[in-house]
């Protein structure tokens, strides 16, 4: 039998006119829903936020008539995505139904880190919760309990913490992500960068790129405003030691030496100054410390910077130039990540002086400036004073966060009891043992503690240890606290609601904190009735309900202001209210006041230096169960250079393990032979060589970068940890493919655990430099 | 009539698998087979002159496929507007167009035991929508529309940008599936992922996989029939068989 095609088209129309009919009838119209998988309806279009990273991006959950979420949409109404969703949006619903996911409140039975439970009721787990942290209170203060959270969902329970009293908490964003950028340029221009990344990318002329690998790190917004400035024809210059997805589409990619991106700014601010490429009156208006600066910099010449960095001292000079003749429209991303060798506040000044001798901050095609959204906070009764931190926020490390904390630091107080004893840990949707380089330590943290409670969603490493573990609903099955994103040209606010009811018995992160707060005796802080009524009072100042903001998912603020107008009397944040070239706040505190390079340990002889960063596919250590991400990419590979892979014989395909400097060895990996990466580096993607089996997927597959981080090398302006300080070396059934000294031989600078040494006897600063109490914005 | 075309701009595409990942949930395409799939090239040359692009696929919707002909019953057939489609219900799942397709755009669904592949999202082009992957991709680098409409994107795209078609003396069948990209860009991709030569079945093949699959059907279905004639005979207490 042979079907024609009119045949077809009628049988086809017939079914359109039918499914058509059944979907109009309660659909939420947002737009017309299309046929879809064979038997299944989207009877419901819901709109609210993806969490499948921290970038929160708009969605739409198309639900059936049984509840059941079968598809997440991008949200059209999304001012920076468009309706956009990368992969991982895209897999979202794979997360609400991993047969692994935490279902209910678990109680440890075995050993810690054995990672046998049973289960046990809510009220005996939020019970057992509330005895403990009241205990600890009275024994030792509530300063006694270390908390690490991560996301918008964390923000109730750090309201819960708030008024518990511990000062401790302290999340991987600052001090193992952005920490060091957000002080350098806070110092610079008295405002941290924020969240996304404010570059002005629709006006560049020319984009600058230091280990910023947009493409692979992927925040949905960014990459469409990346690729218009591409199809636009912005020139693009990408410094990194891999041929990284931008470098392929760069105009100059600038394989640097690892480790000594501050020596190349230093030689291009040098040429600028020099070559009077800087932007004169934004200069003379604007920023303090310039003769100081071009003192400074008169000793990094190109060709000084040629010997360090190995770039060309003449590609130095064109690069400089071409700056400088594109100024003010050059839009220097700040990066995110940036923890990287110890000193790198200075190079985020460093980064932050350029732009400003560009005339580029708040500049269009450079980086633009924030606009606040009106959103209150719903009033509560004040918190109780708080006892001094033990993170070394503040002191330490003069110019850490006192909003994020410095987790190596809690972990250092941890474990030497210094200044005071830490008897609790609560982790809140943070895998402190993969975020955080020497797991080692951390885990040594972990064993010592009274009690230890995760709240998450899988279970991770960390929930392992757990004394109690609270399964948390899915981002798809919760309200959150208002999301409100002020660094767009639109400015908006974002609400999360439920798209599914919580399956199994997890619960909203709101409804865990109210009711563990009745528990404690907190219960004032969580004055209102539901989160219906919260949202409702956040939602006044933008003048909008709930229910308004709920159909569309977004409520748009059109009030912004980017850009510094030309002759405006503008006044930085800084105590000078200027832009400070040169930094006395810094000077004060016994650091540089003018960016310096430090040079890393250079790698040894038969080693590679350990690089890592992301992949498109997977967020952290947080999406490698997902059923379809793990199937697209289950395990990470080893980018090792063509010429060396040749000298070791790899064929490209082949498994080796990595042992590092202090002889701690990976789990197999695959090779990916390329002459995209320098002879002297690998690399390989954050997140993988997971250690908790109840993860079945992701369990043990591929390798992980923070285990083999032994050692580390703290940033002493921001407390943020370097963690490119790590070398390995390449095993085949257990020998090495180079001649290489043994680890316990090697003589390098950084040392394991550097802090745990430092952690009491440092000087205090001079000064205690100003800086916010709380952020708002979370997540690296 | 429309002429429906897709252009993909590699300069602009990351290779994030949005599009890949929306396409698998918009279709429930079973995880180890796709509608849509994103490749690299690998990075060539020698550290640090290199180059290296990645290579987004789809069905192209041919102007002159040969998926069509092989098909023994019908199931694979061309609408006007130039989308190739499968009717699942007259398909056997022989397999013969998978080989067929030079650019190995269809499999066989395991589930469904038919074959599918990419069919420009027609079920959402009928409600005025885009294409899944089009309407997710990150970096904007996919257009879709009328090729014959002078006002399309792809319509610029392809005749005043100059969009490529990946063919090469294996396979010009002209695809619909168009690409934007450097010069050097394309023509590694070209070189990477230029269609193989159509394979077409031999005689035992279609032995194997049309006519004795067709005959154990039909032996079957003769058989089933028969048997329900013999039970319904037996129902109505007729005589079962005739003299």
């Amino acid at each position: 039998m042979k079907l024609t095609r009119r045949d077809f088209l009628k049988k086809s129309s017939l079914g359109t006119g039918l499914l058509l009919l059944a979907n109009t009838v309660e659909a939420n119209t947002l737009r017309p829903k299309p046929l879809g998988w064979k038997g299944r309806q989207r009877v419901r279009e819901i709109a609210s936020l993806c969490e499948m990273c921290f970038w929160r991006c708009g969605i739409l959950g198309n639900v059936d008539e049984h509840g059941r979420l079968l598809k997440i949409d991008g949200n059209p109404f999304h001012p920076l995505t468009e309706g956009r969703l990368c992969a991982r949006g895209n897999a979202g619903h794979k997360l609400t139904y991993d047969p692994d996911r935490l279902k209910y409140p678990l109680k440890r039975v075995g050993e810690r880190g054995e990672g046998k439970f049973k289960r046990i009721s809510w009220d005996e787990a939020l019970d057992t919760i509330a005895e403990h942290l009241l205990k600890i209170k009275e024994e030792y203060g509530p300063q006694a309990v270390g908390y690490f959270p991560h996301g918008i969902h964390a923000r109730f329970f750090s309201k819960l913490m708030d008024a518990y009293g511990t000062p401790n908490a302290a999340e991987p964003a600052f001090a193992q992500c952005r920490g060091p950028r957000d002080v350098g340029y806070k110092l610079t221009f008295g405002a941290n960068v924020g969240s996304p990344e404010p570059v002005d990318f629709e006006h560049s002329k020319m984009l600058v790129f230091i280990g910023t690998h947009i493409g692979e790190n992927v925040f949905t917004g960014q990459i469409l405003e990346f690729a218009r400035a591409i199809e636009r024809g912005v020139k693009l210059l990408v410094v990194d030691p891999r041929y990284s997805t931008a470098a392929s589409k760069a105009t100059w990619w600038l394989p640097i030496k690892p480790g000594t991106d501050t020596a190349l700014l230093l030689a291009w601010i040098h040429v600028i100054i020099n070559e009077n490429l800087y932007d004169r009156e934004y200069v003379r208006r604007y920023t303090i410390g310039l003769q100081e600066l071009k003192r400074h910099v008169q000793q990094y010449t190109p060709e000084w910077a040629e010997k360090i960095t190995e770039i060309p001292a003449s590609v130095i000079y064109e690069t400089a130039r071409e700056m400088g003749r594109n100024k003010p429209a050059v839009g220097l991303h700040p990066g995110r990540h940036f923890t990287w060798y110890g000193n790198d506040s200075q190079r985020a000044r460093a980064m932050a002086i350029l732009t400003a001798l560009l005339g580029a901050y708040g500049r269009p095609g450079g980086i633009y400036l924030p606009t606040k959204i009106p959103a209150p906070k719903y009033p509560t009764p004040p918190e109780p004073p708080k006892p001094p931190r033990a993170d070394g926020a503040g002191t330490l490390y003069p110019f850490a966060s006192r909003g994020l904390g410095v987790t190596n630091g809690l972990i250092d107080a941890t474990l030497s009891e210094k200044p005071y004893p830490i008897k609790a840990w609560i982790t809140y949707g943070q895998n402190v043992i993969q975020s955080i380089p020497d797991p080692y330590s951390t885990i040594e943290a972990i064993r010592k503690l009274d009690f230890m409670l995760v709240i998450d969603v899988m279970p991770t490493e960390p929930t392992l240890f757990a004394d109690i573990v609270l399964p948390e609903a899915t981002y798809l099955e919760r309200y959150d606290d208002l999301l409100t994103v002020s660094n767009a040209k639109t400015p908006f606010a974002a609400i999360r609601q439920p798209v599914i009811e919580p399956l199994f018995e997890s619960k909203p992160g709101w409804w865990i904190a109210k009711e563990l707060a009745k528990r404690l005796g907190l219960e004032e802080h969580f004055p209102w009735e539901s989160i219906e009524e919260y949202l409702n009072y956040r939602l006044a100042g933008l003048g909008v309900t709930l229910q308004e903001a709920a159909a569309k998912g977004i409520v748009r603020y059109e009030k912004s202001k980017p850009y510094i107008e030309p002759g405006e009397n503008y006044r930085f944040k800084t105590p000078s209210g200027k832009i400070e070239l040169y930094s006395r706040q810094l000077k004060d505190a016994g650091f540089d006041p003018l960016p310096v390079y430090e040079p890393p340990d250079e790698v040894p002889k038969g080693y590679f230096r350990l690089l890592y960063g992301r992949s498109p596919i997977h967020s952290f250590a947080r999406s490698q169960n997902n059923e379809i991400l793990n199937a697209y990419q289950p395990e990470n590979a080893v980018w090792v250079n063509n010429k060396m892979a040749e000298q070791m014989q790899l064929k490209d395909g082949d498994y080796v393990e990595l042992e590092n400097q202090d002889g701690i060895k990976s789990n197999p990996i695959r090779v990916r032979i390329t002459p995209g990466i320098r002879p002297d580096s690998v690399f390989i993607v954050h997140g993988f060589g997971q250690q908790s089996p109840l993860m079945k997927k992701a369990f043990l597959k591929g390798a992980s970068d923070t285990f083999l981080m032994t050692r580390f090398k703290v940033d002493p302006i921001s407390g943020g940890t370097g963690m490119r300080v790590n070398f390995v070396r390449l095993l085949k059934d257990g020998k090495p493919l180079m001649a290489s000294a043994s680890p316990a031989t090697l003589k390098l600078e950084t040392k394991p655990r550097t802090a745990r040494t430092q952690q009491p006897v440092a000087p205090p600063p001079k000064t205690i430099p100003p800086m916010e109490e709380v952020e708002e914005e979370e997540g690296c | 009539m429309a002429r429906y075309a897709m252009v993909i701009d590699l300069r602009k595409c990351v290779g994030c698998d949005a599009c890949t990942v929306a396409c698998r949930t918009e279709w429930d395409v079973p995880i180890g087979h796709s509608r849509t799939w994103v490749n690299h090239t690998g990075i060539e040359g020698e550290f640090p002159d290199v180059l290296g692009s990645f290579f987004v696929a789809q069905c192209n919707h041919c102007d002159n496929p040969t998926c069509i002909d092989p098909c023994p019953t019908g199931a694979t057939f061309q609408l006007e507007n130039g989308i190739v489609k499968v009717d699942p219900d007259v398909c056997i799942g022989c397999g013969l167009c998978v080989e067929a397709c030079p650019y190995d755009a269809r499999y066989i669904n395991p589930v469904t035991k038919k074959v599918d592949k990419c069919d420009f999202c027609e079920a959402r082009l009928e409600e005025g929508l885009q294409p899944a992957c089009v309407v997710t991709c990150t970096a904007n680098a996919k257009f879709f529309g009328d090729l014959e409409d002078p006002n399309s994107i792809v319509y610029k795209k392809v005749y005043e940008e100059g969009a490529w078609r990946i063919e090469n003396e294996n396979a010009a069948i002209g695809p619909n599936v168009y690409y934007l990209g450097t010069p050097e860009q394309l023509e590694l991709v070209r070189e990477k992922f230029g269609p193989r030569k159509p394979r077409l079945a031999t005689p035992a093949q279609f032995l194997n996989k049309v006519v004795r699959p067709l005959i154990l059907t039909m032996v079957g279905a003769t058989f089933l029939g028969q048997a329900v004639a013999f039970f319904r005979q037996l129902m109505k207490g007729e005589e079962p068989f005739d003299e």
